[in-house]
């Protein structure tokens, strides 16, 4: 190789470095706050939606002259959803960003691999999707962790109850998605069924990537199940939806949240209103004054056309509410400091937030700021989620 | 385990192994040529579907043009992926072409998670609405046509290998480029145009998959690497093994899912992988030739 | 110091002191890029030592971590004792893996160990009750060296300890016995296991070794992030130490430093461009492979490597050894003892059958091969001689007969353990480790492919000595694949030497070789028998099978044909039937009388001015210049590596020339790529046949036809007739062909082109005296009918009739023009060219 080629490689590589080093910087007086989330991959929409959210809340802190009289800045990284690179980025933002705060994403596994490391470190972590019961429940005190979403365990009783009630459901088979949150579920649905005194048909797992899961139906259909309790995202979702038409079975199906996160109207087409599912917050409902004022941001800076086009809609809103309460707590707490701000969150009194107004959202041995009372059974009517009829 | 359930798998099976052999004849007709692969085709898998849902949802182009055109994308999209990925790895005898190939699958797909956009999209077709029930399964006439149209491929192609002017040419590319060159056959020619062949299959399998599967960036990945599974499993040395590969895996994976269960599924599937390699490290279908020294 | 080592250095110290100073995010980050670098050292003895490509090692490190949790809880032991253990578990799971991996090759293997890579992470997911399944294991523990736990700067500064310790054990490794064997394999593993070595054995070592790094990289990753679930290893993982290894320079003991330095820690100064890093992270890796082809190490040793480089290929033919001093002939006298086998004992084998499908390869077949004598099995191509070979040595199992070799019998035993009891066998086509220098080749042979015997005192000189004694006189350090043919052979049979045969099993030792050379092989080869080694030679040459055997088998079609002495075979009418072909060897020429004058009108075909190419380190070409005319046919002679063969490439576009001019029909050729050549009608049949094998003749007749697009059933039939040896087999794929057919074959195929100049390249290599007779008759037609030859080879009693003009070659350059061929005493002319050298 002679010189002078070797120099203009070398060059090249020097202008892509010198090129990736530029990014925005922020102030140093700034309050940063990070996020960890999937930006992407499969479920990068998850990380978009919550970066809608905590942007709308912040823009809307900033323009009332921040938090305790400096600008709030989000810090994104993207976990890629793998846990270690979770953590290196969780570790990043703790050590080298100095953030006040660490929201996390959709993927359950990579917030636990956060967790230790952010009660260690005294960093509130405050998960906004991820609905892993660990996550919470994590034995350390004090600590640092808390979520404004769902929660498994309390999401898996209120399934198995709604299946009974609305479907008088006497053997449900369960089919879940083989990863960690169908993982969590497959605990807390068997549990849950078990304190309901309800008999499970059969525990079938899809992956993220089914065409067809036509057998895993056809065993539970076999073993008489009456009707099919869903963990999944939109994708597998909706395949296991159209493996359902194809047999021609009418089962009623119950699910989890997790196929709003995508577009599982057009996905799966004319039989998505089949599926019941749950959430914290829909854009159809009557919205009070703050979810008019989201709305309206959403269709203003990010070109959604209505509440049909607002992509995971709970990622939006939880991460919209766990902001402004980590911002009421910072202005309580009068200081960016981990462990003040726990205390204030703790503490916090009422806030008129997206999903409901929170009354005492967190108390130190309640960290989850969203009740079963919270959840909504809905469904959807071509690409709108409404309540069930 | 009743019947009705065991027939459904062996349908379900047989149509999810077409798709897998369908993408898998993409490796082997690259794999013959130049003994090298994309190591991605699961992007242009990806690229066939997207570009069909972006023509026909987005631009509102009729079906047959829009197909058409993602199909001839997908194919020079398997040229420049040999252009750029392959051929200056080969030429410096380096096998790092495998990396390079994913280097640029992973370009790829990271450039339409920014385009397209990032959640999975479902892709209509009339073919889905219309079919006929078997044992109380429905069958779609699209779940009819992908295992035509990949026997259909697989016949053509292993017909123009076997007995046409190209298929000889390409053979004598596979089993000796020097020599070919005497031929008056241009091998970088011939290898260029199995990528683009190649590129054109997984296209045409993506579009094919996208109305029973969702369109997203990441469609491709698992896909591929499953067909890569399937190309193995048959012996990646013909057309017929190729499919035949892909057919066994689909239908191990369905029996598996009937038999024992979701659960350990995924993992009896690859340790069925290895078993068959190990006793027959030619593939199922694939055939002994013996060494000489 | 070199480049490489000061490189170390400094990465060493500045990983030391940011490991010493950095925040908690900084030592996590540095914690995982060490061990990823450990990874990759273990990746490195597989991709770099043996060859083989694993996409399935973040499997390896999921075992790894998971390992010392499970056992540390299990058996209440420290992490750091578990640690270990993990290790070892994990190495044994890679030795096992090993096992269906040997029989698989190429993509092959890719897939098993991407299969292994799923097993492994499904079966994590799956068996929850060990590892907590999809939601993982948390609060892992720390290794306590001194009793209490760890703190993560020192974890991580263990991490970093770990990872430079692995760079001169890599490069001890790379040069120890079992690398240079790892090394071995990778280049020929048929030559390999003809050495002694179990490809069993170093390959599981190989794998064993590469997962237990793997495992305990694994341990401390583990207890580095404190979390770890099946998400933590993807198959994405896998591909990430691939890249590594590859970027940072494949087989290079720094490499995977280097690498983990881009592709984990520089990521890491990217992770502000968030969802657009992967992006980023992937044009990334694409620049780097493209534009740095031996990766970052390669760029840090590039100016030492071009020196290396520039050594190597400064005149191989020149004595680098220090003429006969004292220590050489002591040396020799060592070779002498060494090659002195200690229990002198001879094979007999008696009724071998072997059958591949429906043919019968060999049939009854019984040979006796003695200590101390040279016995020879001649017969036509395709008789079944190599496969006789293949039987004894062990790469074929006969199906029926026996070999008696010794007090016992062989019985099924493996090739590389016949190799070891003393039969050891050389390559028709010669199969040398390319990458290992001289010296290594024959040292690689001293201890009969065993790892754990130790090399016998100053190996290196008993290795320089086993050169001497088989003539090799060129340098011992430059890589084998340098080596021109001659030296090829030779250092094979030096190396076969090494590995103390009692039989020795020559496979066409002077093929290829000047009638002189072959003179200097049957003096080596009878001293190697006066040392009590039965010696068993293939061979063509009448000559030297008279010269050297005291007795002679003859095969013909698989079955025994005669056996005596070498005057008693030569007399034997079967055999001259059967292997000559003819009782009249003596070529009369039917060459047609084409006056001097008659040519003066003819235009000028081919113009070669003043050419020079060269063909990797060897065969370089100067200077050459040559004319012909239409209708001509030109005979270029030269031994082998005089460079014939380069010439011919270079005409036919199969390599570039770089300087000078070639002219066809008066048009340069310059930048016009051999399909390009071949169509304006310019072909070449090429050395050593070049057939396409899993093709049918009548596909290979019709591939030629290429160049004028295609060709008439009728032409095709027109053409078959003129080799009627070849109609009967018109549908059998070539490859099942013999020699002679085969050549047949690519002379048709030649001609099928319609060329206006035939170039042929050794026409009569590895061709039996009979069947040479019948192709050059085939040419004297073509050269009757009016179409322009040229032909090199050097058998050049059989071309000598046929020429108008002869150019000798000698060292890469024309050294005489001898125009016209009936005057010329073929005799004098070949020991005035030839024997010179």
């Amino acid at each position: 190789m002679s010189h002078a080629s070797y120099a203009i490689r070398i060059r090249t590589l020097g202008v892509a470095i010198a090129a990736c080093l530029l990014t925005p910087l922020a102030m140093a007086q700034d309050i940063k706050v990070g996020l960890v989330a999937a930006l992407t991959g499969q479920s990068a929409q998850s990380g978009e939606a919550i970066t809608r959210g905590l942007t709308i809340a912040i823009d809307q802190i900033n323009a009332r002259g921040g938090l305790l009289g400096r600008k709030v800045v989000l810090v994104r990284r993207d976990d890629e959803s793998s846990p270690p690179k979770g953590v290196a980025a969780a570790r990043e933002l703790i050590s080298s960003e100095k953030v006040s705060a660490v929201f996390g994403g959709i993927d359950t596994p990579v917030s636990l691999a956060i967790v230790p490391i952010a009660n260690q470190s005294k960093m509130p972590f405050i998960s906004v999707w991820a609905a892993g019961t660990g996550i919470t429940v994590n034995g350390a005190n004090p600590n640092y962790v808390f979520r404004v979403s769902a929660q498994d365990d309390l999401v898996d009783v209120a399934l198995i109850r709604y299946a009974s009630t609305r479907f008088g459901a006497r053997k449900p088979g369960l089919v879940l998605v083989n990863n960690a949150w169908g993982e969590s579920n497959d605990k807390g649905l068997r549990a849950a069924a078990a304190a309901a005194k309800v008999e499970l048909a059969g525990v079938e797992k899809i992956e993220m990537n089914d065409v067809d899961v036509t057998p895993q139906l056809a065993r539970l259909r076999s073993a008489g199940a009456d009707t099919l309790i869903l963990v999944a995202n939109a994708a597998p979702g909706a395949q296991m939806m159209k493996s359902r038409e194809r047999m021609g079975w009418k089962v009623p199906v119950v699910s989890h949240w997790g196929i709003s996160g995508g577009r599982f109207d057009e996905l799966v087409g004319a039989t998505a209103g089949d599926a019941h599912f749950v959430q914290t917050y829909s854009f159809f409902a009557t919205p009070n004054e703050t979810g008019k004022m989201v709305m309206a941001e959403l269709m203003s800076r990010y070109g959604v056309k209505g509440p049909a086009d607002v992509m995971a809609p709970v990622g939006t809103a939880n991460a919209y509410d766990a902001m402004r309460l980590l911002g009421l707590a910072i202005e309580r707490a009068r200081s960016t400091d981990g462990d003040m701000i726990r205390k204030a969150m703790e503490d916090l009194d009422q806030y008129a937030g997206l999903i409901k107004t929170y009354k005492r959202p967190f108390s130190p041995t309640d960290h989850e700021g969203l009740a079963p009372e919270d959840y909504v059974m809905v469904q959807y009517d071509g690409p709108r989620i409404v309540p069930v009829k | 385990m009743d019947f009705a359930a065991f027939g459904s798998a062996l349908v379900t099976g047989a149509g999810l192994g077409c798709m897998y052999g369908l993408v898998a004849l993409g490796y082997y007709v690259t794999y013959a040529t130049s003994r090298t692969v994309n190591f991605a085709q699961g992007v242009p898998l990806m690229l066939g579907a997207v570009l069909v849902f972006a023509f026909g949802n987005h631009l509102h182009w009729p079906a047959w043009a829009a197909m058409l055109v993602a199909v001839a994308i997908c194919a020079a999209f398997g040229m420049l992926v040999e252009r750029t990925a392959v051929r200056p790895f080969v030429k410096r005898g380096s096998e790092s072409w495998l990396m390079a190939t994913i280097a640029v699958g992973l370009i790829i797909e990271n450039l339409v998670l920014f385009t397209f956009g990032r959640d999975p999209r479902g892709l209509r077709s009339p073919l889905t609405d219309i079919g006929f029930d078997l044992g109380g399964l429905r069958i779609t006439a699209l779940q009819v046509l992908i295992p035509l149209a990949g026997l259909a491929i697989t016949a053509v192609l292993s017909w123009v290998v076997r007995s046409s002017r190209l298929g000889r040419e390409l053979r004598a590319v596979a089993q000796n480029p020097a020599t070919a060159q005497l031929m008056a056959i241009d091998p970088s020619r011939i290898i260029s145009l199995s990528y683009a062949v190649s590129g054109a299959f997984a296209g045409v399998a993506g579009i094919l998959i996208a109305p029973l599967y969702t369109v997203s960036a990441g469609m491709g990945t698992m896909f591929g690497i499953k067909a890569f599974a399937a190309a193995i499993l048959g012996g990646i040395g013909g057309a017929w093994s190729v499919m035949l590969g892909g057919i066994a895996l689909g239908l191990a994976e369905a029996l598996i899912v009937a038999w024992v269960g979701s659960t350990y599924a995924q993992l009896i599937a690859f340790v069925l992988v290895i078993v068959v390699l190990a006793v027959r490290p030619i593939g199922l279908f694939g055939r002994a030739v013996a060494l000489k020294v | 110091m070199n480049r490489g080592g000061i490189t170390g250095v400094l990465l060493l110290v500045a990983a030391l002191g940011a490991a010493a100073l950095g925040n908690d995010y900084q030592i996590y980050i540095l914690g995982v890029a060490a061990t990823s670098a450990l990874v990759g050292a273990g990746l490195n003895v597989m991709l770099g030592l043996t060859g083989q490509l694993s996409l399935g090692h973040a499997g390896f490190l999921a075992l790894g971590a998971y390992l010392p949790t499970i056992l540390a809880s299990r058996l209440s032991i420290g992490y750091g004792s578990a640690s270990l253990l993990g290790m070892l578990l994990t190495g044994l799971v890679g030795a096992c893996l090993s096992i269906p991996a040997l029989r698989v090759r190429g993509p092959y293997l890719a897939m098993v160990t991407i299969a292994f890579g799923f097993v492994v992470e499904q079966g994590i997911a799956d068996w929850k009750d060990l590892t907590g399944g999809w939601n993982g294991l948390s609060g892992i523990g720390t290794p306590e060296p001194f009793g209490k736990p760890l703190s993560p700067r020192a974890l991580t500064l263990l991490e970093v300890g770990l990872a430079f310790a692995a760079v001169p054990a890599f490069a001890w490794l790379r040069q120890s016995r079992l690398g240079l064997l790892m090394r071995a394999t990778r280049n020929s593993e048929v030559a390999a296991r003809s050495i002694g070595v179990d490809l069993v054995l170093v390959r599981a070592l190989a794998f064993g070794l590469s997962a237990a790094v793997t495992g305990l990289a694994g341990a401390l990753l583990a207890s580095s992030t404190s979390f770890i679930s099946p998400e933590s290893f993807p198959f994405f993982l896998s591909i990430t130490f691939v890249l590594i290894v590859l970027i940072g320079g494949e087989g290079h003991p720094l490499g995977p430093i280097l690498g983990s330095c881009i592709v984990v820690l520089l990521p890491e100064l990217f992770s502000g461009l968030a969802e657009y890093r992967l992006l980023f992270f992937g044009v990334l890796l694409f620049v780097v492979l493209r534009l740095l082809p031996h990766g970052l190490a390669g760029l840090i040793t590039a100016s030492s490597r071009s020196a290396g480089g520039s050594e190597a290929s400064a005149n191989p033919g020149h004595p680098a050894d220090p003429a006969d001093t004292a220590d050489a002939r002591d040396a020799d006298s060592r070779a002498a003892v060494w090659l002195r086998p200690p229990l002198p004992s001879g094979l007999v084998c008696r009724a071998l059958d072997k059958r591949f499908g429906g043919n019968r390869a060999l049939e009854g077949v019984s040979i006796n091969i003695p200590p101390g004598e040279i016995t020879a099995l001649i017969g036509p191509n395709g008789a079944g001689k190599t496969t006789f070979i293949n039987l004894v040595c062990g790469f074929y199992s006969a199906d029926g007969g026996s070999i008696d070799f010794g007090a016992a019998g062989l019985g099924p035993a493996a090739m590389h353990q016949r190799a070891r009891a003393g039969i050891v066998r050389t390559f028709q086509t010669t199969q040398l480790f390319d990458d290992l220098s001289v010296l290594e080749n024959v040292r690689a042979a001293l201890t009969q492919g065993r790892i754990t015997r130790r090399e016998p005192v100053d190996g290196a000189g008993l290795a320089r000595a086993l050169l001497r004694e088989v003539g090799y006189r060129g340098p011992v350090d430059i890589p084998a694949g340098a080596l021109p043919h001659v030296d090829r052979r030779l250092v094979e049979l030096a190396r076969a030497l090494a590995a103390r045969p009692r039989v020795l099993l020559l496979d066409e030792p002077g093929a290829g070789l000047s009638r002189s050379e072959k003179v200097v092989l049957v003096k080596v080869l009878t001293d190697i028998a006066q040392h009590g080694i039965a010696v068993f030679l293939i061979e063509h040459d009448m000559r030297v099978v008279m010269s050297a055997s005291s007795t002679v088998y003859v095969l013909d079609g698989g079955r025994p044909l005669a056996q005596g002495t070498p005057a008693a075979v030569a007399d034997d009418a079967r055999v001259k039937q059967a292997y000559l072909g003819t009782s009249d060897p003596v070529h009369t020429s039917r060459r047609r009388d084409q006056g001097a004058a008659g040519r003066v009108s003819v235009p000028q075909l081919l113009s070669i001015d003043g050419v020079a190419a060269s063909y990797g380190a060897i065969g370089v070409i100067q200077g050459v210049s040559i004319q012909m005319c239409a209708g001509s046919v030109t005979a270029i002679l030269g031994a082998n590596g005089a460079g014939k063969s380069t010439l011919m490439k270079t005409l036919s576009g199969l390599l570039p020339h770089t300087a000078g001019a070639i002219l066809f029909h008066g048009k340069s050729l310059a930048g016009t790529a051999a399909f390009e050549r071949a169509r304006r009608g310019l072909v070449l049949v090429p050395e050593g046949r070049q057939i396409f094998p899993d093709m049918s003749v009548v596909d290979n007749l019709r591939l030629g036809a290429t160049a004028r697009g295609g060709i008439t059933a009728a032409d095709l039939e027109r053409l078959l007739a003129r080799f009627p040896r070849l109609v009967p087999l018109r549908d059998r794929p070539a490859g099942l062909l013999s020699g002679g057919e085969q050549q047949m074959l690519a002379l048709g195929r030649g001609i099928a082109a319609g060329p206006q100049l035939l170039l042929l390249d050794e026409p009569t290599l590895g061709l039996a005296p009979a069947v040479a007779l019948e192709l050059f008759a085939a040419l004297e037609d073509l050269a009757q009918a009016g179409l322009s030859l040229l032909i090199a080879d050097q058998m050049s009693h059989l071309v000598l009739p046929l020429a108008d003009d002869i150019h000798i070659m000698s060292q890469g350059k024309i050294t005489a023009h001898l125009p016209g061929a009936q005057g010329v005493d073929p005799d004098r002319l070949e020991r005035a060219y030839f024997d010179r050298l």
